[in-house]
């Protein structure tokens, strides 16, 4: 049995004995409430505090949205069961005030918090858990979390106990099963109920909705939405939180979201002065504002690697089915390891690092970034570049050079080839245009092709038309089962060879056996070594080639106060029921 | 009142066909929405193929028209999918604030355009129309990102100016006085920046048409005449070179809005260009072909008016 | 008189600006896509006569760079580094107008010292190369673009103009329907279409092309406008009166009448085309790296850091301005002489 309320984050489960009027009963009642305290220095109540966001959000329904501007607010409306700590990376009692988990591990039953309320005043209890899973799991609302609900092909059976215990059963033991809880914020039954009978879910918490019909357990709720130009977000009255001094969270009145459609933008408004905190921003403008930090009265914060990994990989798809011989040809030198480990030896990760990100990330072999923590393997080998390594490795692999120092293949094909990069992105053109002229110091002939991002992912996903392309990746969760889709040969991220049968190579196969293997293993220390044979594989095997981690960069003003950015999302904004202004 | 009853059902069909067009152009461009989805590793590719069905999007093309022509007709204009709502409510919001932008651009250009190119071409070949000719080409090599670029560098050194958006947070406590004040100065940077732009073609257009009016006959007997010099220019010549001018109106309009698109984008401007850029780089298909046809109708429109004034001002074409 | 020195002033000014390009190999000292990742965004290097002990030379020369020791990223010269500027010197190999390969630079310094004339960008590139090389591509496609407009917008003007009627009106709502199509999407379309192995250049032009094929409205629509007025000028009333046929009163006497309106479109239309490069790039259909492009340099100003922390990255656009200029100058005064061609 395992219970939580482990973390230091949380002092105390304390009862606060409170008389609280249920409006929707006949009567009222008398009910103590489960308030969680927070261990955080006390702030000041009041003040609001601006925040850009690329664009409008484009629903506040959470079981549609998808979009990064969506998502941060709906953190702030909603709560989840068992909350993430983002600066910790473990799992911490949210609306479950504990759980236990059974000894197979796969049944979980949650202690919800008594005497709860939504945003609108209307009380929270089991039946608004059973009806969020039933939204969630069902087929009909396309909601994204119901892939996560489905472990080992059978959805989580939910089950209401009583008015505050749930349990949830799993078909098999889901090591990550507590971390699914975040980013399943419970929906308010008394408003939802209704219009998902009636087959009207998708309908609901539309953008243009009116803010009464909101309602959510987050630290705040909608006050005012302006097409194009703001969201205003106001304090939750009945948010469960207090800090150690017993004061009501969240300090704040207000946040206001402004929608400033670019990055450069964003940085100018800071700079102004018109928002008081920045996120996801590049080095470049991060020396840009360094520059004035003391005199506009800003802090910047560089919070170290996130979770993205940028990497280069070849085009390994099965070709059969598809008219690209000349593809296919290419094939042959993508195939063999010792090219890929060549490629991979002469890439400059230091002059990509200080050339495309001002030295604010870090160079990677493997797919694992320094800022997972709890999965990182460190002991990973970090070879530096080798141009003569590379020469050795291509000449064992039958390839010569011409006079002129053009790089022919064993039949006297000269090598050429493309990187596709997307367009939007300029870290990834850059990128592609540093490793471009890294490998023509070896004789290659590369061409970046870069298109627009639809453009790009047709042609990765569907038709197959391309030779090697540059991606990122970055999972919203530290665990490696939010990597599943990536590394199992099944995979539908699983970019450089999709729709594998069965496992095309017999590394392919292994990386299949940890990955299931990890799945269902509950020890950490024993997941974290399977999954550290993960990452040498990749390292070694180059699925992918690893190539920089950009750091998470933050501002904010100097008058926000508990301001401590993590490098999971939503970056700034993680512990904003926390944040106040001086 | 018959040639505008027939110009304006011209111009309807016009837009039917400007849709059309649109539908079809856009599904030339590969990849659709659902596809960025798929590389998202937590979302499984039976969850992206069922919202693709549930969204018409694996019909034909003909099929996908029909429902949106239905659906325009309803007012609402087809549904965006990245919105999960009509597409209708989410232009009109945005149109006026374009609409208010450009509007007032298009004002400040002309008003300065008109007098520049008359005095230009009154004083052709002497120094003040040199440096009107050097300043106008100077100003067309200058991209207009980097214009807007640059007052908003201005902007952001100064403190002058605010940096983008069109009102301040605190807006609604302000007296109506401050609020009058807060639009202006909101209102300022992509408002010079939309008449800096479009300025030069203006004022080139005119000098030309100006110097080619100055120089037919009937102006040289004019003077011949002893008619006073600002009569002369106003009373005589600019009447003979309005003609292309006047179509020349009907395009400062398309001029105008395509500038602006940029110039919301770099100021945050909450007009339709950060929705259309956004829109097309998710390939939101709808939003775009909304956002196509709402500019489609300002364009019509504009140049419906152009066609209108040219038939009211010239007789030669009123005679046909 | 004055006029005539006007036009050839413009020419020999645009034939040498088109020579120093088309030669780019020759006066730029280094390869287009040359990177020295040391010196990445380094200022335009001053070229010295006098050293620091005050000593004059005959022979110019730079000094080396060296970490500028207050500003982290920024470089610095350095006085103990002294490398002298050569002519005619052997460096990195090109080839003469595409065709015969030569190692000869107008001028260079030798290795490791570097000589940026108007700085690097971030890759470490010499600037001034990259504008040489740019140059190549960018007038290629201006002059191409326009061309096609102007010619397409030419025909479709005079016979809407000239027959007015059911043909105007086609030709004409035609063009409307041209100017508010999204054709972004079409260049995203073609972009796509392509095969990966077409050279940056090639796609490029192609891409220029097409928004020079679907630029026609514009000019077809002023040039409508100045026809319609100009086939009811007297003379040539009367020539048709005669029994003059269509089509030599369309060439004869009514497009000389235009020619004023068409000079003026192609001077406009050029810098407009090679600019266009710059909203390209904005949305991602820009001249695909390493290849350099007028457009190019300048869209690296829309970066904000690149906007507000290097001021030599604007040189470039600097230099446009005159080689626009030559454009427009000889444009006005081809318009003007041929207007005192009796018509």
């Amino acid at each position: 049995m395992r219970k939580a309320g482990r973390l230091g984050k949380i002092r105390a489960l304390v009862f606060v004995a409170t008389v609280c009027a249920v409006s929707s009963g006949s009567a009222s009642r008398a009910q103590s409430v489960d308030r969680m305290v927070t261990d955080n220095p006390p702030g000041r109540a009041g003040g609001e505090i601006v925040v850009a966001l690329r664009s409008d959000p484009k629903t506040l329904n959470p079981a549609l949205a998808a979009d990064v501007p969506s998502r941060g607010i709906i953190y702030c409306m909603n709560a989840d069961l068992i909350h993430i700590n983002r600066e910790t990376q473990k799992t911490e009692s949210a609306l479950a005030k504990s759980w236990s988990v059974s000894r197979d591990g796969r049944t979980y039953t949650l202690q919800l918090r008594r005497g709860l309320q939504f945003s609108d005043g209307k009380p929270f209890n089991a039946d608004d858990v059973i009806f969020t899973f039933r939204v969630y799991l069902d087929e009909k609302t396309h909601s994204q979390q119901r892939d996560l609900l489905i472990i080992g092909g059978k959805p989580i059976a939910v089950q209401k106990i009583d008015d505050y215990t749930v349990r949830f059963e799993l078909a098999q033991p889901y090591a990550a099963a507590e971390r699914l809880f975040d980013g399943m914020p419970i929906l308010p039954k008394h408003l939802l109920e209704n219009a998902y009978d009636k087959g009207n879910f998708s309908k609901e918490w539309s953008i243009s909705m009116r803010a009464d019909e909101f309602a959510g357990l987050g630290p705040f709720r909608l006050k005012e939405y302006v097409p194009g130009q703001r969201l205003v977000l106001e304090r939750n009255p009945y948010y469960w939180k207090v800090d150690g001094k017993g004061n009501r969270l969240p300090y704040l009145n207000e946040i206001v979201f402004l929608f400033v459609p670019s990055e450069d933008a964003q940085v100018i408004r800071f700079q102004a002065g018109d928002t008081d905190i920045l996120s996801s921003f590049n080095a470049q403008n991060f020396a840009v504002l360094a520059r004035e930090q003391a005199a506009k009265r800003y802090h910047l914060l560089d919070v170290g690697p996130g979770l993205e990994y940028n990497f280069l990989f070849f085009n390994l798809n099965d070709l059969a089915a598809t008219h690209l011989p000349q593809i296919s040809r290419k094939q042959v030198w993508f195939q063999d390891v010792r090219f890929r480990q060549a490629v991979s030896a002469a890439i400059d990760r230091d002059g990509i690092v200080r050339l495309v990100y001002g030295g604010r990330a870090t160079p990677l072999w493997s797919q694992v970034t320094p800022g997972n923590k709890l999965w990182v393997d460190s002991a990973l080998p970090h070879p530096a570049r080798s141009l003569d390594h590379a020469r050795e490795l291509l000449k064992g692999a039958g390839f010569s050079w011409k006079s002129d120092g053009t790089l022919i293949d064993a039949q006297g094909n000269p090598v050429e080839f493309s990187i596709l990069t997307s367009s939007s992105n300029a870290e990834r053109t850059k990128m592609a245009t540093i490793i471009q002229d890294d490998l023509s110091q070896l004789g290659m002939n590369v061409h970046v092709v870069s298109l627009d991002f639809g453009a790009m992912v047709d042609r990765l996903l569907n038709s197959f038309d391309y030779e090697a392309a540059i991606m990122g990746l970055a999972s919203g969760d530290t665990d490696p089962t939010a990597e599943m889709n990536v590394w199992a040969s099944t995979g539908g991220t699983h970019l450089w060879h999709l729709n594998e049968t069965k496992p095309a190579t017999p590394w392919e196969a292994e990386m299949d056996r940890l990955m299931n293997e990890q799945l269902i293993t509950l020890n950490y220390e024993k997941r974290k070594r399977l999954y550290e044979q993960v990452q040498q594989i990749v390292a070694q095997d180059l699925p992918v080639i690893c190539v920089a981690s950009p750091d998470i960069l933050v501002g904010a003003k100097e008058r926000v106060g508990n301001f401590h950015p993590a490098i999971l999302d939503p970056y700034a904004l993680w512990n904003v029921e926390e944040l106040y202004v001086h | 009142m018959r040639y505008l009853i027939r110009r304006v059902l011209n111009a309807m069909l016009l837009l039917a066909a400007i849709s059309a067009f649109s539908f079809a152009l856009l599904q030339w461009a590969p990849g659709d929405f659902f596809d960025a989805m798929r590389l998202n590793p937590r979302v499984s590719s039976q969850t992206v193929e069922g919202l693709r069905s549930k969204y018409g999007m694996n019909q034909t093309l003909p099929v996908r028209y029909g429902h949106w022509a239905f659906s325009v007709l309803k007012g609402d204009m087809g549904f965006s999918f990245s919105y999960n709502s009509p597409v209708g409510p989410l232009l009109w919001a945005r149109a006026r604030n374009t609409l208010l932008l450009t509007s007032i651009a298009t004002l400040l250009a002309w008003l300065l355009a008109i007098p520049l190119g008359i005095w230009s071409a009154a004083n052709k070949g002497r120094w003040g129309d040199r440096a009107c000719g050097f300043s106008t080409s100077a100003l067309l090599t200058i991209p207009d990102l980097l214009v807007f670029l640059v007052l908003l560098l201005l902007a952001v050194r100064t403190g002058w100016f605010p940096t983008g958006g069109m009102i301040s947070t605190g807006f609604d406590n302000f007296t109506f006085w401050s609020k009058c004040k807060d639009v202006a100065v909101h209102f300022a940077l992509p408002a010079v920046g939309l008449t800096v732009v479009t300025l030069p073609v203006l004022v080139r257009h005119i000098r030309s048409a100006m110097v080619e009016a100055l120089e037919s006959p009937f102006i040289r007997a004019a003077r011949g005449h002893g008619i006073p010099r600002t009569r002369l220019l106003f009373r005589y010549a600019l009447p003979a070179a309005s003609n292309p001018l006047i179509s020349l109106l009907g395009f400062s309009v398309a001029t105008m809005l395509s500038a602006s698109v940029i110039v919301e984008v770099i100021m945050s401007w909450p007009g339709l260009g950060p929705l259309m850029v956004q829109a097309i780089l998710s390939r939101d298909v709808y939003v775009v072909v909304g956002v196509v046809m709402l500019s489609s109708v300002f364009l019509v429109a504009g140049n419906l008016l152009a066609d209108v004034l040219l038939f009211v001002s010239d007789p030669r074409i009123r005679v046909e | 008189m004055k006029n005539r020195h006007k036009l050839w002033g413009a020419l020999v000014l645009l034939a040498g600006l088109h020579g120093l390009v088309l030669f780019a190999g020759f006066f730029a000292p280094y390869g287009s896509a040359a990177q020295e990742r040391e010196l990445p965004f380094a200022p335009p290097t001053r070229i010295h006569f006098v050293d620091a002990r005050g000593k004059f030379h005959v022979r110019p020369f730079v000094y080396g760079l060296k970490d500028d020791a207050r500003i982290p990223g920024a470089f610095a010269a350095d006085s103990t580094q002294v490398y002298p500027v050569h002519f005619f010197v052997q460096g990195s190999s090109y080839k003469i107008a595409g065709m015969f390969p030569s190692r000869l630079h107008f001028f260079g310094v030798s290795a490791p010292g570097r000589i940026f004339l108007l700085g690097s960008d971030g890759y470490g590139r010499e600037q001034f190369t990259r504008f040489l090389y740019g140059g190549q591509i960018s007038l290629a496609a201006g002059l191409i673009a326009a061309a096609l407009s102007v010619l397409l917008g030419v025909i479709v003007g005079a016979l809407a103009g000239f027959y007015g009627g059911w043909i105007d009106e086609v030709l004409m709502r035609g063009g409307e329907l041209f100017l508010a199509l999204p054709w972004l999407y079409l260049l995203f379309a073609v972009r796509a279409a392509l095969p990966l192995h077409v050279a940056e250049w090639q796609v490029f032009l192609l891409l220029i092309a097409v928004i020079g094929l679907v630029g026609w409205a514009r000019p077809a629509r002023l040039i409508r406008g100045v026809v319609l007025s100009a086939k009811e000028r007297n003379f040539v009333v009367a020539a048709r009166a005669f029994g003059a046929s269509d089509a030599y009163l369309l060439r004869r006497h009514v497009l000389p009448q235009t020619y004023g309106v068409i000079l003026t479109q192609v001077a406009l239309l050029v810098p407009q085309y090679v600019l266009a490069e710059v909203t390209l790039t904005f949305l991602g259909l820009g001249v695909g790296e390493p290849m350099p492009s007028w457009g190019s340099l300048l869209a690296s100003l829309q970066q904000y850091y690149v906007l507000s922390s290097y001021w030599w990255m604007f040189l470039p656009a600097a230099l446009l301005i005159p080689v626009f200029l030559a454009y427009y100058m000889a444009a006005d005064a081809l318009q003007e002489r041929l207007k005192t061609v009796p018509l």
